[in-house]
């Protein structure tokens, strides 16, 4: 596995000297700042609805999530295959002794590693609300902890479906774009619970709704079903980008 | 054939067959390189040079055929096979943020060079490739012959058998394809090397034995010396001469011995006379002799030595030779 250590070095590197990266953190930490004063702003004004776990449901689970996530997935991720095969260096990288499936796995690790650091500064909103004390109780740790847990599960299979769309084309805008694609019409798809649509619906419509897992995370619900739908969501878009640069060959 | 075979062939393509599509690139290719052997690849603008190259890195995957590269098959153990190889592609495409030391250690790190020989590695080859003053460059910024050479030294770095080398001095100045044709003659006393190039004088300049490739096929597979024996059948001869305006030099020269045809053409007051000749003639002290008899002035006789060119022309029927004319696919 020494490869996979001395790849996911290089694409690490590669993403922190971008000036991508750093306009993605900005943008990403300019939206969950947003999220985070009007959250304060509706505390302030004494709003009915202060138990511990709405809050943290406001600050991880709002549509700000959604919406940094829909940019931020796409373009920490279109640059991975595409760029490569652009370029003409995929061909250097993948006629050195390295297995495909090695060379996906430090990509998409590195990206994943990237989209935590995103959050990392995001730690400093509940450190606020826990010294601040605008409700009674304090801040529930455990929900938070699982409320930072279906981020990162989230976050981990779009950034699975934007390696994937990065496999498919040469162009970066095109991965952009359909991992843009996938991770808005599951964000959509979110919503079925919560729209009259009879019972069997809602209830199926449940077991793969974005938005209402998040928000259960974040009340510190932790459920296997969520936990095993982005696992292998995940599993086989990786499977499925794997494949992909394996059919290079033989195209 | 004098190859330096010595047991198992570095190389052994059998009945390799590549097709994008309907477009059939590489069409029951089979050849095979020895040990320590410098051979050129050589063939039109889209023969497929690129194609096997790219098969043989184990970079695209053959519709049919076998490849076996230092008896590593390459479909079934395609990391064994590039362990052996250094490959340099085409256009050479670097990763252009990093630093030149930098890459070459992440590339040597990648190909498995131990942690504690890494800095001798990396440090003779730069000193090979001339790169020791600009390890802190980054390669962005690097002139294309300087790219090239790290392109040289990432194929060198984790001392490979085999250098498979896609068009090394393409795009290169008449300085630096000199430099890179002595290096590649000096790295010949430790690696086998198939190096592609659609550049004749390269081949003679560097290789002893040539595969030409012509739309798939291979045409040809020989020493150098002897490919260019092939044509010694024809013995051609210009003269340069000057006549008065209503003579005919050609009708005069056609009815020496020896001589096929003759044909003049007029080069402002001179003309002149291009003949082929039978194998073994020559026609030149009668030339001259004519020329003295009509009272003619001649400033040239000359007897044109067989060229790889001519061979090349030959064998590729001529077709498609000029550069840049079908862009070889570069799917990846």
């Amino acid at each position: 596995m020494r490869s996979f250590g001395v790849l996911l070095r290089r694409e690490l590197g590669a993403i922190f000297l971008s000036p991508m990266a750093w306009t993605a953190l900005t943008f990403f930490l300019a939206v969950m700042g947003t999220s985070f004063w009007m959250l304060l702003d509706l505390l302030s004004r004494g709003a009915e609805r202060t138990e511990g776990g709405e809050v943290i449901g406001q600050l991880l689970g709002s549509i700000f999530f959604w919406l940094a996530l829909l940019i931020v997935a796409p373009v920490i991720t279109m640059r991975t295959i595409a760029e490569e095969r652009r370029s003409g260096t995929f061909e250097m990288l993948m006629t050195a002794p390295v297995r495909d499936g090695t060379v996906v796995l430090a990509k998409y690790t590195a990206a994943l590693l990237f989209y935590a650091v995103l959050w990392l500064p995001t730690l400093i909103y509940p450190l606020t609300l826990r010294l601040l004390r605008p409700f009674g109780a304090p801040l529930d740790g455990g929900a938070l902890a699982a409320g930072y847990l279906g981020v990162m599960l989230i976050g981990a299979a779009a950034i699975a479906a934007g390696v994937f769309t990065s496999s498919i084309t040469r162009s970066q805008v095109t991965a952009a774009l359909g991992a843009f694609a996938i991770i808005c019409v599951f964000f959509l798809a979110g919503f079925l619970p919560y729209i009259p649509h009879g019972e069997t619906v809602a209830r199926t419509a449940h077991y793969a709704s974005g938005v209402s897992h998040l928000l259960d995370f974040a009340r510190g619900v932790v459920d296997t079903r969520p936990i095993a739908f982005y696992l292998i969501n995940t599993a086989w878009l990786l499977w499925a980008t794997v494949r992909m640069t394996e059919a290079r060959r033989w195209k | 054939m004098g190859d330096v075979t010595t047991g198992q062939p570095m190389i052994r393509v059998s009945h390799l067959t590549r097709r994008y599509g309907r477009a059939v690139a590489v069409d029951d290719l089979s050849f095979e390189i020895g040990r320590g052997e410098i051979v050129g690849f050589l063939g039109p603008n889209g023969a497929g040079k690129t194609t096997t190259m790219r098969i043989l890195c184990g970079f695209l995957a053959a519709t049919s055929g076998d490849v076996e590269i230092a008896g590593h098959d390459v479909h079934r153990d395609p990391i064994g096979v590039r362990r052996h190889i250094g490959y340099l592609p085409e256009r050479c495409p670097l990763y252009s943020d990093m630093r030149v030391d930098e890459f070459l250690r992440f590339r040597a790190a990648l190909k498995g060079v131990p942690a504690r020989q890494m800095r001798e590695r990396v440090e003779a080859v730069k000193e090979q490739c001339g790169l020791t003053d600009v390890g802190r460059r980054i390669i962005g910024q690097l002139s294309k012959g300087y790219c090239q050479r790290v392109g040289l030294a990432d194929a060198l770095v984790h001392e490979p058998e085999l250098l498979i080398l896609d068009e090394p001095t393409i795009g290169l100045d008449p300085t630096q394809i000199r430099q890179t044709r002595d290096l590649i003659r000096s790295l010949a006393a430790r690696h086998t090397i198939l190096l592609s190039t659609h550049i004749l004088p390269e081949v003679e300049a560097v290789c002893r034995r040539v595969l030409i490739l012509d739309r798939g096929r291979l045409v040809a597979s020989d020493s150098t010396d002897r490919l260019r024996q092939l044509r010694r059948g024809i013995v051609r001869v210009t003269a340069e001469l000057k006549t008065a305006p209503h003579e005919d030099p050609g009708t005069a020269f056609a009815v020496l011995p020896g001589v096929r045809t003759a044909t003049a053409d007029k080069d402002g007051e001179w003309r002149r006379v291009r003949l082929e000749c039978e194998p073994g003639a020559d026609p030149r002290s009668d030339i001259f002799r004519v020329a003295v008899e009509h009272g003619w002035t001649l400033r040239e006789v000359r007897m044109e030595e067989n060229r790889l060119e001519d061979v090349f022309i030959a064998l590729t029927s001529g077709g498609g030779s000029s550069a840049g004319e079908t862009p070889e696919r570069s799917d990846s």
